[in-house]
């Protein structure tokens, strides 16, 4: 309840009341009324990265709706040029990466109106995108799933596209986080990934082929690339944070 | 000495935005004025750490912005506001203004606390749940103002920011600079040289990438004696060194 003061006008913010100092009353109420809570799911994201800047850009994702409908735009077609051309070691190799691009490019100075705002902050914009990529890939997949029930091409797709590729950009960030360098994790899902298709072709008797084969050259190449980068990055006498 | 750069140089293809520009700036309202395309919002980008220079050597709050942890923590202490504020449309100034707090690693226990704080600087308490689609271009300013202060920066970096604030918030925000600029660095560009004389205790020219003039407002005032073109004496002062700089 507020009371008049004295000349008889109503107390306002900045007013002192009996030693209250009402401007700050004013503010802790107006905190609590105002703020957002998060979901179980933010609050474990936030612990498991480490960082609720990081666990807030993971559940807004999809928010951010022409982003949103590019990447998924992205991710199914990358999915079904990777569903038309199963045999092929290029096509497998590079598809993770195409499909990064293009939810980073969305996600990114492409597209996101606040990306400027996002590059001046703490939290390091290409751990922000990284992040992205997880959510992406993580709804389709589950979007797939629900496909799946009524459609075995969709099937086809969510298992051996969105959820390979979930797990992969998942290990992605997890390594990113425990390495504290995106560029670390980025590097970690692709070796992780470069090996699954090895093994695969491995066990299906092609490998030889995987290996020789000159379409396969470039990506060895760019994956050696990173993963040397990353070396030489992680292992600076004082790593920072991006 | 928060801000101090040395023969700082950027350019774009041929094209060169700032052209050897050395600064040492302490707390205190900083007025960076210049035509369009005088290389202000660079420097203020560059300023922001999202901008690498060419060439020169930063230094943000004792720190080299070049080296990551160093950049971590500038970028914690550092407010941004751009020219061109980009939002995201289906937020609501709460969820916009905590967002960008979460990002500039503000401890959690103390964000809402922040946005609260933020916003009422602003005045934009009455408009706390608003979805940003619905705020006119004069509101989304202050959210951008409002968002830049959250973190209460050490380094305040600010482009443009009376642009689409009424004559009366415009008072109001100048009011709040002053109010900042007395323990931490405030850096305004605007072409306005009514927000110049207002609120700031310093101010740079700056034209084709170079900083021709820097001094007290009443300093550049005093440049304008005898000169003709300009409705007020700080505008008078503005064009006299512009014109002498072009010639």
């Amino acid at each position: 309840m507020i009371f008049p003061n004295e000349s008889g006008r109503l107390p306002s913010p900045g007013d002192s009341v009996g030693g209250v100092d009402l401007d700050r009353v004013w503010t802790g109420v107006a905190a609590e009324v105002w703020r957002r809570h998060p979901g179980r799911l933010e609050r474990t994201a936030a612990r498991l990265l480490r960082s609720p800047g990081l666990a807030r850009a993971l559940v807004t994702t999809p928010s951010l709706l022409l982003p949103w409908l590019i990447s998924t735009v992205v991710v199914f077609a990358v999915g079904a040029l990777v569903s038309l051309g199963p045999g092929q070691s290029l096509v497998w190799l590079i598809a993770p990466a195409v499909a990064a691009v293009g939810i980073a490019f969305a996600y990114g100075p492409g597209i996101d109106p606040a990306w400027e705002l996002s590059s001046s902050c703490a939290v390091p914009d290409r751990m922000v995108l990284l992040t992205r990529v997880v959510a992406v890939f993580a709804l389709d997949a589950v979007l797939g799933l629900l496909a799946s029930v009524a459609s075995g091409a969709a099937a086809a797709l969510t298992f051996g596209w969105l959820l390979p590729m979930t797990a992969v950009s998942t290990l992605a960030l997890a390594a990113a986080v425990a390495a504290r360098s995106a560029t670390v994790g980025a590097a970690a899902g692709l070796a992780a990934w470069v090996i699954t298709v090895l093994a695969g072709r491995t066990a299906s008797g092609q490998l030889t082929a995987s290996v020789t084969s000159a379409d396969a050259y470039l990506p060895y190449l760019a994956v050696a690339a990173c993963c040397t980068a990353a070396a030489i990055y992680a292992a600076r006498p004082e790593r920072g944070l991006q | 000495m928060n801000v101090a750069l040395t023969d700082i140089h950027r350019s774009f293809g041929k094209n060169r935005a700032v052209d050897g520009v050395d600064l040492q700036l302490g707390t205190g309202v900083f007025g960076l004025l210049g035509p369009n395309g005088a290389g202000k919002t660079s420097m203020l980008r560059m300023l922001a750490t999202v901008l690498p220079p060419t060439s020169g050597e930063i230094r943000l709050l004792e720190r080299d912005p070049r080296r990551p942890a160093a950049r971590r923590e500038i970028r914690r202490r550092l407010g941004y506001l751009p020219q061109n504020l980009g939002y995201y449309p289906s937020f609501t100034v709460v969820e916009f203004i905590e967002y960008f707090a979460l990002l500039k690693e503000i401890p959690s226990p103390q964000v809402p606390k922040a946005v609260a704080v933020a916003m009422e600087r602003v005045d934009l308490g009455a408009k706390a749940r608003a979805k940003l689609r619905t705020l006119s271009g004069g509101m989304l300013r202050r959210v951008g103002i409002a968002q830049a202060i959250v973190n209460d920066p050490d380094l305040l970096l600010l482009d443009e920011p009376t642009a689409g604030l009424d004559p009366e918030q415009r008072v109001q925000f100048r009011a709040l600079m002053r109010s900042l600029g007395e323990s931490v660095t405030v850096i305004v560009s605007t072409h306005l040289v009514e927000d110049v004389g207002a609120a700031c205790s310093e101010v740079a020219l700056m034209s084709a990438g170079k900083i021709v003039f820097r001094g007290t407002p009443e300093e550049l005032t005093a440049r304008g004696e005898g000169h003709s073109v300009g409705d007020a004496p700080l505008e008078r002062g503005y064009s006299a060194v512009l014109a002498a700089a072009r010639s």
